[in-house]
């Protein structure tokens, strides 16, 4: 690449029903807070890269034409990026690779979701649609691994409490619970054998941004720069013979091609902390063992041992996650964002402590779109 | 363009699995129709037709405001063109109508421009030395936010330029022909698109006069008001509402055909005749249903390649699904959905819904048989081209103990 990415800038609304802002407002607001955070203006932004999950959610058409004076575009590039569920990842690694190839010196990306203009219900099943919805078509793969990974049926229970207990350490979160013990997630409701209620993320409205920028552009940044040390994405075929969506091959190769490209050789050593893409809390395990860090069929461990809480020896989803709060399109960009946070240390409440390389990660469609990037304080991380 | 338009098909249907993972093109590569209802670009593919007309949709969707719709949900209803009987390309297309309702809120410019028309007044917004109407949240030269100021415009204004709509749908604002025109109000220095009711082509021109004449009910939304030439304008006393309009609803509903291709109508005459026909892959393993094409070697698949498979599978894995009561929800039990791979089949079926085994009886490796229909009652109404698994539940009447013992679980496939 011509030219490293660094991130200067974030912003974020609150993720509960926004019924004061438009569509509009509400990405300006998550825009003009990164641009805040990075101490410019829409002056300063040479492109506009925007994500968000499929128009038929709020049934507008084409927004990222509509929003362009929201977000400061009149005049300038916008390119919208749509990878399902993992889109606002994927538009924020777009972005990144803007900026590293050169195109261009600073870059202003969105994504959002105003679900409550959609009021989200082809998510849950029957109905008039007659679907399977999004729990009913995730809990058979979760069943199965659980029966291949042999673990306990309360590790499910483990990380939603203890997602929604960190998402009370973040201002932003939409639902957060900060007593919630896994017992009590045991007991609610179970909506999809085998997911409880309160294994399950809230139907969200909000949206995030990030203003990244060159090794020139950080130099001048009133922020702490947090730079892109790699990025990968990466697609499969949704349903085809032998495939297997638990640990499916796209998400292990998007992690393989990432970690090979930073030069990390054993991620849970060298990653201080992630943000998973969690919508139910037993991807948690899932994802540990898709993307490598845990040995297959072990990564329910990692929940078992507290290695995934904060303090543990790789947090996960330390300002709650998915579980907490689901503005789908804004939820992958999040995933990215909140590392950038944590190598700054300003995630506040739910700061790792010394957190030096981050791995932020979002997944889309039926497990079958990943997005991924590793950022760190320093621009050339010792990983020996 | 079209990348984006279709990925927007895959929405409309909500049918996840097949098309997000299908990637581009979504040409169906080697498969012809022989009618085609729509016809946009010279392309045939239904596809990018039904994304076309979800977009014109939409467009009318920004223009059109139902009042007191229920509450959301995606429903899909069909109304069959075949039943019974051979399956032959000439008796599709199958129609179907996709219906959402969708709130907005309008947030605080768009949201007072509402209201004023409720009230029998049109605002506009300052914005420099301009007054833009309707109004905008940012100044559309520099993106700067603007201020709350509002100016009365109209009721009367001008036409810069017009259309006729010599055949309204049930969709337009008016139900009769008319013309939409750019009408710049008077004091406002922007235009308005808008309906102007006219007695036919010829009694409406670029520079004439037009008057606002707001509907007996109004709601909130641009449609509460249309324009009438000034001459024809009736004095209008208008009672102002209560409050504020924050949330408006907008139904969009989009009728559209489609066509089988050819894979997909030997399928679904399968369906009715009591077979599940699938189509064997360059590797060996059979796609059920068949796409007509491989999707790893990147090959067409024809009727060469179809292979029927038995009725009789295994479980790979079940759910047991609590159906939260929503409105539109149809199921008030729990119900389980079990995901059977059959035998010989390369790819498991979607959740097939299992009502007569109890739960506690069920478990994975299970092996069942497909219990068909009688042949009269199979329907294949709900067959389309991207998502073709729903029918099976219309053809089979339920899944039985094939009186086989149970796969062991180490022998199970591990797509799921």
């Amino acid at each position: 690449m011509a030219e490293r990415c660094a991130v200067i800038g974030i912003g974020q609304t609150d993720f509960k029903t926004r019924l004061d802002l438009s569509m509009d407002g509400l990405v300006r607001w998550a825009a003009l807070e990164a641009l805040e955070d990075a101490g410019l203006t829409f002056d300063d932004i040479d492109a506009v890269v925007i994500g968000k999950a499929p128009d038929a959610l709020e049934g507008v058409i084409m927004p990222e034409l509509s929003l362009c004076d929201a977000l400061g575009a009149i005049g300038k590039p916008i390119h919208r990026v749509h990878t399902a569920g993992s889109v606002g990842g994927s538009t924020a690694v777009s972005a990144s690779t803007m900026i590293e190839s050169g195109m261009y010196n600073t870059v202003l990306t969105v994504a959002y979701e105003k679900l409550s203009d959609g009021n989200f219900m082809w998510a849950l099943s029957g109905g008039r649609s007659g679907g399977a919805g999004a729990g009913g078509s995730f809990a058979p793969w979760i069943r199965n691994y659980i029966r291949r990974s042999g673990a306990p049926d309360d590790i499910g229970c483990k990380v939603a409490a203890k997602d929604r207990r960190n998402g009370a350490k973040n201002p932003h979160s939409h639902v957060s619970q900060a007593d919630l013990t896994p017992e009590v997630v045991a007991e609610s409701p179970m909506i999809w054998d085998p997911i409880h209620f309160l294994e399950v993320c809230p139907s969200s409205d909000g949206a995030a941004a990030m203003v990244m920028t060159n090794a020139e552009g950080a130099k001048r940044s009133i922020q702490k720069p947090a730079w892109v040390i790699s990025h990968a994405k990466r697609t499969e075929f949704g349903v085809f013979p032998g495939r297997d969506p638990v640990i499916p091959v796209a998400g292990m190769e998007c992690a393989r091609a990432l970690y090979k490209k930073a030069g990390i050789t054993d991620p849970r050593r060298q990653i201080d902390c992630a943000e998973l893409y969690v919508p139910f809390s037993w991807f948690e395990p899932m994802w540990l063992e898709t993307h490598l860090i845990a040995q297959p069929g072990e990564g329910w461990k990692m929940v078992e041992t507290g290695a995934t809480e904060i303090g543990g020896d790789f947090p996960v989803n330390m300002s709650g996650g998915v579980i907490c709060s689901n503005p789908i399109g804004a939820t992958g960009m999040l995933r990215l964002l909140e590392p950038v946070n944590q190598v700054r240390g300003t995630a506040g409440d739910y700061q790792v402590e010394g957190a030096k390389v981050a791995l932020g990660q979002a997944f889309g469609g039926p497990n079958n779109y990943f997005a991924m990037w590793i950022v760190s304080s320093e621009p050339d991380p010792d990983f020996s | 363009m079209f990348t984006y338009r279709l990925e927007l098909t895959n929405s409309c249907f909500g049918s996840f699995f097949p098309h997000l993972g299908r990637g581009l093109p979504l040409r169906h590569e080697g498969s012809t129709k022989p009618s085609k209802p729509f016809d946009f670009f010279g392309s045939e593919c239904v596809d990018l037709a039904l994304v076309v007309a979800a977009f014109v949709l939409a467009e009318i969707d920004q223009a059109w405001d139902r009042p007191g719709q229920d509450p959301p949900y995606l429903m899909v209803h069909y109304e069959p063109s075949s039943k019974q009987g051979a399956v032959t390309m000439s008796e599709f297309p199958i129609s179907f109508t996709l219906e959402f309702p969708y709130t907005r809120t309008p947030g605080p410019v768009i949201g007072r421009f509402l209201t004023g028309l409720r009230d029998g007044r049109i605002l506009g917004i300052r914005s420099g030395d301009r007054i833009l109407c309707p109004p905008m949240e940012f100044d559309p030269d520099t993106c700067e936010t603007l201020a709350l100021d509002f100016v009365d415009v109209g009721p009367s204004g001008t036409v810069e330029n017009w259309t006729w709509i010599a055949e309204p749908t049930s969709k337009h604002p008016i139900q009769e022909p008319f013309a939409f025109a750019l009408v710049k109000l008077d004091g406002a220095d922007t235009v308005m698109t808008h309906a102007v009711k006219a007695s036919g082509p010829e009694a409406i021109s670029t520079g004439m006069r037009v008057t606002a004449q707001f509907r007996e009910e109004r709601v909130g939304a641009v449609t509460d008001v249309y324009f009438v030439p000034e001459a024809d304008a009736e004095k209008q006393s208008i009672e102002p509402g209560e409050g504020e309009v924050e949330i408006t609803t907008h139904t969009i509903s989009l009728p559209y055909t489609d066509t089988l291709y050819p894979h997909s109508a030997r399928f679904a005459q399968g369906l009715l005749d009591g077979k599940f026909i699938g189509q064997r892959t360059r590797d060996g393993t059979v796609s059920f249903p068949g796409k007509g094409y491989d999707a790893l070697a990147r090959v067409v698949l024809t009727e060469a390649d179809d292979v029927e498979l038995p009725p009789v599978g295994t479980v790979l894995s079940y759910t047991t699904i609590a159906p939260i009561q929503y409105k539109g929800q149809t199921e008030t039990e729990p119900y389980l959905t079990a995901i059977i791979i059959l035998d010989g089949a390369g790819q498991t079926l979607t959740p097939q819904d299992i009502r007569n085994i109890p739960t506690d009886e069920f478990r994975v490796g299970m092996r069942l048989r497909a219990v068909f229909k009688p042949a009269a009652e199979r329907d294949i109404d709900n067959v389309d081209n991207d998502w073709m698994y729903p029918s099976i539940g219309n053809v089979v009447d339920h899944w039985e103990s094939s009186g086989e013992p149970d796969c062991p679980l180490d022998e199970l496939p591990e797509s799921v």
